[in-house]
C-alpha cells in the first residue's frame, strides 16, 4: 500500500511526472485498444487502401491529441504566450521547452500505434494486396489474360480468407506471406528509426545550450506549480468567505430576530452572543480572507493576475497600487530574505 | 481498502475532481454495459433500422440524463438561475460556465457508447443492412429484387440458413463494419480536434472573464455545501435542544402534581439537567447565532430568507435584512471600496 501510495504522490508531484504516468498508461491503451479492434478489411478494388489508410493514421492522430489535450500545460502554455508581460517579461525559451516535452510525450502512444500495426501487418496486407506482383509469385502466364479491373477485384479479395476466390491465379497463403514480411520489415525498421532518434536527441542535447536548458526546465516548471498554488489558495479563500458569509447571515437573521421580538421566546437567547460568538474559530477564517472580502475586490485581483503577473522577484515590498489594484494585505510586512533570487 | 480510501480522499478533494471521478465512473460503466449487452437483430426488413437506430441513440440519451442528475452542479446551477435577485446581483457568465461544465462532464459516457457501437459495427450492420446498394456486389445479379431485399434483411444474422455460409452475406457484412468503423474514428478524430482546440484557444480569449466566472462557480458551489452543513448543525442543535426541553418540562409537571409523596425508602432522584436550560452554553458559544433561531416559524423564515434574498457578496457592508437597515453595521460601506483590513463584525 505504501509503495501504491508513493508512486501516487509522486506521479502527481508535479506536471511532467502526471504526463508521464498518463503517457505509459496511454502506451499500454494504444497496444491493447489495437488488440481489441476487430480490423476489417473490406476486400473490395477501391475502398482498401482508404480504408487501411484510415486504420493506420487516424488512430495515431486521435492519440496524439488525446495526449495533448490531457496536459493540462497545453492551457497554460496558452495563457503563457497570450498573457499580457505586465511585470514579467515574457522568454520564449520557457514556451518552446513547455512545447517540446509535451509534444514528446503525447508521441509516445501514436508510434506505439504505428508499430504494433506494423509489425501485426493485417493493415499492410489490406492496403497493398492489389500491388502483389502475381507474374513473380503465381501463375504469371495467366494474369496478362485478365482484364485490370477483374484482377483488380480478385486481388483485393486476399486479406479475407472466406471470400478469396482466386486460388487458380495466386495462393492465397503466398500473397499474404510475402505482403507480412514486407510490413514486418518495416514496422522494425520503424521501431529502430524512432528508438535511435529518441536516443540521439537524449544524448546529444547536453552537448548544446546545457544552461539554458537548465533554466527552461526551472522556470517551466515553476510556472506550472505556480498555478496550481494559485487555484488551490482561490479555493481556499472561497471556502473562508462562504463560511463567513453564511455566518454573517445566520447572525444578521438572529439580529433582526432580536429587534423584531423584544419580548417573548428569545429573552433566553443571550444578546450579547453576537460580539463573543465571532472569536472561536472565526478569527482563522477571516486571516484565510487575506482581507479581500467582497466580489469587487475578488474580481479585481483575478484580472490582476492575468494581466500583470507579479514579478519573479522576492524580498521587496513591492507597491501594488499602480495596478489599480487595491491591495488589502493584512500587515505586518513580511519580510522575506531570498539567498538568491533571478529573473527571467 | 486503504487504496480505496486514498482514492476516494483525492477525488474528494474539491468539487470538480468529484465531477471528475464520477464521469469516469460513468465512463466504466458504459464500456462494461456495452460489452456485456446481448445484441439481438430481428433481420426483418423494417424492423432492422429501428433496432439498430434505437440501440444507438437510446442508451446514449439515458446515459446522458444520468450523467446529469449524478452530478450535483446541475441542481445548483439550476437554483442559481432561478433564484430572485434579492441583495446579490446575477450574473449570467457564471450559470453559463456552470452549464458548460456540467453538459462537458454528462456527455463523455453517451459519446463512449456511440463510438464503441461504431467502431464494433453490429448496429450499424443491422440497421443499414437493407439499405445496401446491390449492383456494388456481382453475387447479387442472379436474384430478383424481392430476393435481394430479403437477403439483405438476413445478413446481420449469421446462423440464419438463407444466409449462411454465403460469401455475398459476408462482403456485404464486411462493407457495411468497414463504412462503420470509418464512421466512428472519423467522429473520434472530430471530437478530439474540437477539444484539442477549445482548450489551446481559450486562453486567447477573454482570459480574466474565465478566471472570475470560474472562482464563483466554485464559490456558489461550496456556499451551498457549507450551508447545508450548517443546517443541519442547527437542525441538531434545535433537536437536541428540544428534546431536552421536553424532558425538563416532563420533569417539572411530575413535580407539580406532586407524584413524589415521600421520600422515605426512595433514592433521591438527580435533577435531569445540573444547569438547566442553560446547561448549553458550555457547549460552544460560538454556536449562538444558530441557537437563536429558535422555533419553526423563525426557521421556515430563515430558510425562505435565504432563498428569496441570498446576502450580498461583501462580508464588510451590512448584510442586514432590513431594508433601513437596523444593525449598527449597516452605516458602512458600499462595494468595492477599499477597507483597512482586519473586519471587526
Amino acid at each position: 500500500m505504501d509503495k501504491f501510495r508513493m508512486i501516487f504522490q509522486f506521479l502527481q508531484s508535479n506536471q511532467e511526472s502526471f504526463m508521464n504516468g498518463v503517457c505509459g498508461i496511454m502506451a499500454l491503451a494504444s497496444a491493447q485498444m489495437y488488440s481489441a479492434f476487430d480490423f476489417n478489411c473490406p476486400c473490395l478494388p477501391g475502398y482498401n487502401a482508404a480504408y487501411s489508410a484510415g486504420i493506420l493514421l487516424a488512430p495515431p492522430l486521435v492519440l496524439f491529441l488525446l495526449g495533448l489535450v490531457m496536459n493540462n500545460n497545453v492551457s497554460m502554455l496558452a495563457e503563457e504566450w497570450k498573457r499580457p508581460p505586465g511585470r514579467r517579461a515574457k522568454d520564449p525559451a520557457v514556451l518552446r521547452y513547455m512545447f517540446c516535452s509535451m509534444a514528446q510525450r503525447a508521441l509516445i502512444a501514436p508510434v506505439v500505434w504505428v508499430a504494433v500495426t506494423l509489425l501485426d501487418g493485417k493493415c499492410f496486407l489490406c492496403a497493398f494486396c492489389t500491388a502483389v506482383p502475381v507474374t513473380v509469385l503465381g501463375n504469371g502466364s495467366l494474369a496478362p489474360g485478365l482484364p485490370p479491373p477483374e484482377l483488380a477485384r480478385l486481388l483485393a479479395r486476399v486479406p479475407c480468407p472466406d471470400i478469396y476466390d482466386g486460388d487458380w491465379l495466386l495462393a492465397r497463403e503466398v500473397a499474404v506471406r510475402y505482403l507480412r514480411c514486407i510490413s514486418q520489415a518495416l514496422g522494425w525498421s520503424f521501431v529502430l528509426l524512432t528508438t535511435l532518434l529518441a536516443f540521439v536527441v537524449r544524448s546529444v542535447r547536453p552537448c548544446f545550450t546545457q544552461a539554458a536548458f537548465l533554466k527552461s526546465k526551472y522556470w517551466s516548471h515553476y510556472i506550472d506549480i505556480e498555478r496550481k498554488l494559485f487555484d488551490e489558495t482561490c479555493t481556499e479563500h472561497a471556502k473562508a468567505f462562504a463560511k463567513v458569509c453564511i455566518q454573517q447571515f445566520f447572525e444578521a437573521v438572529n439580529h433582526d430576530l432580536e429587534l423584531g421580538h423584544a419580548h417573548g421566546a428569545l429573552a433566553t437567547a443571550p444578546a450579547g452572543s453576537a460580539a463573543p460568538a465571532t472569536t472561536d474559530g472565526a478569527e482563522e477564517e477571516r486571516e484565510k480572507l487575506r482581507g479581500i472580502t467582497d466580489q469587487g475586490t475578488m474580481n479585481r485581483l483575478l484580472t490582476s493576475w492575468h494581466k500583470c503577473k507579479p514579478p519573479l522577484q522576492l524580498g521587496q515590498e513591492e507597491p501594488l497600487m499602480g495596478n489599480g489594484w487595491a491591495g488589502g494585505r493584512p500587515r505586518p510586512p513580511r519580510k522575506e530574505v531570498a539567498t538568491y533570487f533571478s529573473r527571467v | 481498502m486503504e487504496k480505496f480510501r486514498m482514492l476516494f480522499q483525492h477525488f474528494q478533494s474539491s468539487s470538480e475532481s468529484v465531477m471528475n471521478g464520477i464521469c469516469l465512473l460513468l465512463a466504466a460503466v458504459t464500456v462494461k454495459l456495452y460489452s456485456s449487452f446481448d445484441f439481438n437483430c430481428p433481420c426483418l426488413a423494417r424492423y432492422n433500422t429501428l433496432y439498430g437506430l434505437g440501440l444507438l441513440l437510446t442508451p446514449p440519451l439515458a446515459l446522458f440524463l444520468c450523467g446529469l442528475l449524478a452530478n450535483r452542479q446541475s441542481v445548483v446551477m439550476v437554483e442559481e438561475w432561478r433564484r430572485p435577485v434579492g441583495q446579490r446581483t446575477k450574473d449570467p457568465g457564471i450559470i453559463r460556465y456552470m452549464c458548460s461544465s456540467v453538459l462537458q462532464r454528462a456527455l463523455a459516457a453517451p459519446l463512449i457508447w456511440i463510438l464503441l457501437a461504431l467502431l464494433d459495427g453490429k448496429c450499424f450492420v443491422c440497421a443499414f443492412s437493407s439499405s445496401v446498394d446491390p449492383e456494388k456486389f456481382l453475387d447479387f445479379a442472379n436474384m430478383t429484387p424481392s430476393q435481394v431485399q430479403l437477403f439483405l434483411a438476413k445478413v446481420p444474422c449469421k446462423e440464419d440458413e438463407l444466409v449462411r455460409d454465403s460469401p455475398a452475406r459476408k462482403a456485404v457484412s464486411r462493407y457495411l463494419r468497414c463504412l462503420s468503423q470509418a464512421i466512428g474514428w472519423s467522429i473520434t478524430l472530430l471530437l478530439i480536434i474540437v477539444a484539442f482546440l477549445a482548450r489551446c484557444l481559450r486562453p486567447c480569449f477573454d482570459q480574466t472573464v474565465f478566471l472570475q466566472r470560474r472562482y464563483w462557480s466554485n464559490y456558489v458551489d461550496l456556499e451551498q455545501k457549507l450551508f447545508d452543513e450548517t443546517c443541519c448543525e442547527h437542525a441538531r442543535d434545535f433537536a437536541h435542544r428540544c428534546v431536552l426541553h421536553f424532558f425538563a418540562s416532563m420533569q417539572s409537571e411530575m413535580r407539580a402534581r406532586g407524584l413524589r409523596r415521600d421520600t422515605a425508602g426512595r433514592r433521591p432522584e438527580p435533577p435531569l439537567m445540573p444547569n438547566g436550560p442553560d446547561g448549553l452554553d458550555g457547549d460552544g458559544g460560538s454556536k449562538a447565532h444558530l441557537r437563536a433561531v429558535s422555533s419553526r416559524e423563525q426557521v421556515d423564515r430563515l430558510l425562505s430568507t435565504w432563498y428569496s434574498s441570498k446576502p450580498p457578496l461583501d462580508l464588510v457592508a451590512s448584510p442586514g435584512l432590513r431594508a433601513g437597515g437596523l444593525s449598527h453595521r449597516a452605516a458602512t460601506v458600499a462595494l468595492g471600496t477599499r477597507l483597512p483590513q482586519h473586519t471587526d463584525v
